[in-house]
């Protein structure tokens, strides 16, 4: 999962990033709206954690305009809790807002919702045959034995799994796991695939030639 | 006496006082002035006929007696009248006529005493001593005239229908007098009205401001009056006042959403570090430091922002059906652990309370006087709910039989960051602004919050919210 933080406050923006990394989602950054905005048309985020007070261009803006183009899911963080402000946002197109102080476990917490809303999957759960992925505690169990992933493995398995039915390429794969500051090669997907087939099964993850990986 | 400190009281009683004064000056000088007058007139007639009467009983007498202009010349009087007979036929005769009588005292001749048949009896003598005078007597009003002494001419009548006709003069005056007074003091009492109308009004918005409502404004009907003119200048220093509370609590509401960000920096640090792992015993409790203070500091936050909407009255409230007894069951499942802890008994007495409110925050009311009386309550003691419906009023009590707060702190106990005991440890966690925000919320509901307390029995908080 690649999630962008736009916040203009460099010690907040840190803080969210790292507590989101340490989740597991690859994680662009942006310090104002102007990035943010040209950040969030250029790739497919799986979510945006957007701050309404942004210099340059301000959340709402940013909103307006990418809305245009893109229905990634925003959440947006405010400093104001009038009703007001949140029918504002709800009404201007977020999917979701967090008042300013917020806790760490909330915000990661309304992400996932947020993700799985996106994926249209409402249950935190995901069972496919045997395998069963908690995307919160973000544990795999395969026949109700716990399966040791680590953290690449699932994430390429809670995207594919998200998305299942789907043909996933390599290209989404890479874009939706891995941020700006990664540098891994991209055929270290392979490996992880590689492995995740030898954890869960051989069949489990199909490959299609050509186009990408699918989990049926 | 509050009648005579009312301003309107004051002017109107002083203001008939003058009138009446006036009134009754004009009126007794009027009616000394006709009594006077028409006492002269009579004076002088009996005077006349006292003259006219002399010169008839004496020997040398003049031409037949003519009285007053309306003299009857055809009174027959013998010349000179002598005889006692023909001088007191002569003297009935013209007695008679005008309702004189007269009587004739002479020294010298007889008969000595002579008067007319409708004289009165027992004329007494008049003194000698003076040649002649006007005398009252009873009702009966006497001129006489002696050129000699013991030659006595006196003409007399009855005054009886003067003095009535005075009198009734006298009631009329009187009578006028009241209604004109009657009259005028109505005419006193509009224009006091309408002068002290812009006061009335003054002092209706003047209290509605007292009450908190800093949008009033006095409805000025004439600005060049001396009132008008007064009205603009606290009209202006209402202005004044409103802004000046608009912007404390726009600088408070600024205040705490600048400290949104930061603590949010703080509390996302510390929330990554904890989560983390891989720190000492000693990093992990300063982080817990850390997160506490962080939270107390979001609570702040929250509760002055609270605080700045309900001063500024932009808290929106919901309007609806709250049964107070039904809130405190569910305000006591929130308090419960923390009264579990303290091994305090809650007991509870619930009457239905309905009143129209908001029940979240009517709810914030409820919990924060339980979480209150159980924080300051003593281990292991009692914290009583009673609700109940009274004089159109919906009642909640809450009482704990903890050390009490001391009398000198009691007027103070809903100043915003007021604590009781300034020195008190375990006010962690506590944002002092709890009872300022029931207070704020009570006001927005037009009810009322009281505390009671006897030191050391423990303290009683009761609110009273309007049914309606």
């Amino acid at each position: 999962m690649r999630l962008l933080v736009v916040e203009d406050e460099p010690d907040l923006l840190a803080g969210v990033a790292r507590a989101l990394r340490k989740q597991g989602y690859a994680v662009d950054t942006a310090l104002d709206g102007e990035e943010g905005l040209h950040k969030a048309q250029t790739t497919d985020y799986d979510a945006i954690v957007l701050d309404v007070m942004l210099p340059r261009l301000d959340g709402w803006e940013v909103l307006e305009q990418l809305r245009v183009s893109k229905e990634t899911p925003v959440l947006m963080l405010t400093a104001r809790d009038a009703t007001a402000d949140r029918v504002r946002g709800l009404d201007a197109g977020a999917d979701d807002y967090l008042v300013k102080p917020f806790d760490v476990a909330e915000l990661q917490a309304r992400l996932r919702a947020l993700i799985r809303r996106g994926a249209r999957r409402a249950r935190a759960a995901l069972e496919i045959a045997e395998v069963l992925i908690d995307t919160v505690a973000r544990t795999v169990r395969r026949s109700g034995e716990p399966v040791t992933l680590t953290a690449r493995e699932y994430a390429v398995l809670e995207y594919l799994a998200m998305h299942r039915g789907e043909v996933v390429t390599r290209t989404a794969l890479y874009e939706h796991l891995f941020d700006d500051s990664d540098d891994t090669l991209s055929n270290l997907i392979d490996v992880h695939i590689f492995n995740l087939r030898k954890k869960l099964g051989a069949d489990f993850i199909v490959t299609r030639r050509g186009h990408g990986y699918c989990i049926e | 006496m509050k009648v005579f400190r009312s301003i309107r009281w004051r002017l109107q009683l002083w203001y008939g006082a003058l009138f009446a004064a006036v009134l009754v000056g004009l009126g007794v000088t009027a009616y000394e002035v006709e009594a006077v007058s028409r006492m002269g007139r009579i004076d002088a007639e009996l005077e006349r006929g006292a003259f006219v009467l002399n010169g008839v009983a004496r020997r040398r007498g003049p031409p037949p007696p003519r009285k007053g202009s309306t003299g009857s010349p055809e009174t027959p009087t013998p010349r000179p009248v002598r005889s006692t007979q023909a001088l007191a036929e002569a003297l009935t005769a013209a007695d008679e006529a005008r309702g004189f009588y007269y009587a004739v005292w002479r020294k010298n001749e007889e008969p000595r005493f002579t008067a007319s048949a409708g004289a009165p009896p027992d004329i007494p003598k008049p003194s000698e001593s003076e040649p002649q005078g006007v005398r009252q007597r009873g009702r009966f009003r006497e001129a006489f005239l002696a050129p000699n002494p013991g030659d006595i001419a006196l003409v007399g009548r009855s005054i009886e229908l003067e003095t009535a006709e005075v009198l009734r003069l006298g009631w009329l005056l009187a009578g006028g007098g009241v209604s004109l007074l009657a009259i005028a003091m109505a005419i006193g009492w509009w224009l006091v009205t309408r002068a002290l109308r812009p006061i009335q009004d003054i002092s209706v918005a003047a209290a509605k401001i007292a009450t908190g409502d800093l949008a009033q404004r006095i409805n000025v009907r004439d600005g060049e009056s001396e009132l008008g003119a007064l009205a603009g200048v606290l009209n202006s220093t209402f202005a004044r006042l409103e802004a000046s509370f608009a912007q404390q609590a726009r600088f408070t509401g600024d205040a705490a959403h600048e400290l949104r960000t930061p603590v949010t920096v703080v509390l996302t640090h510390v929330q990554n570090a904890l989560a983390e792992g891989g720190l000492s015993e000693e990093q992990r409790e300063a982080f817990e430091a850390c997160l506490r203070a962080a939270q107390r500091m979001r609570r702040m936050i929250e509760s002055l922002l609270q605080l700045a909407r309900l001063d500024a009255g932009q808290e929106a409230m919901r309007h609806e059906t709250v049964d107070l007894a039904a809130l405190v069951v569910d305000c006591r499942e929130l308090v419960g652990t923390m009264a579990a802890v303290k091994r305090i008994t809650l007991t509870t007495e619930l009457a239905p309370a309905e009143c129209r409110g908001d029940a979240d925050r009517l709810g914030q009311i409820v919990t924060n006087l339980l979480g209150n009386a159980i924080h300051h309550g003593r281990e292991g003691g009692e914290v009583r709910v009673t609700t109940r419906s009274e004089d159109g009023a919906a009642v909640v009590i809450v009482a704990d039989n903890g050390p009490g707060i001391p009398r000198e702190h009691l007027g103070h106990i809903f100043e915003r960051f007021y604590r009781v005991d300034k020195a008190r440890t375990g006010t962690a966690g506590r944002t002092g602004l709890g009872r300022a925000i029931s207070k704020a919320i009570v006001d927005a509901h037009g009810g009322v919050i009281a505390v009671e307390s006897v030191a050391g029995e423990g303290a009683t908080f009761t609110v009273r919210l309007p049914r309606g």
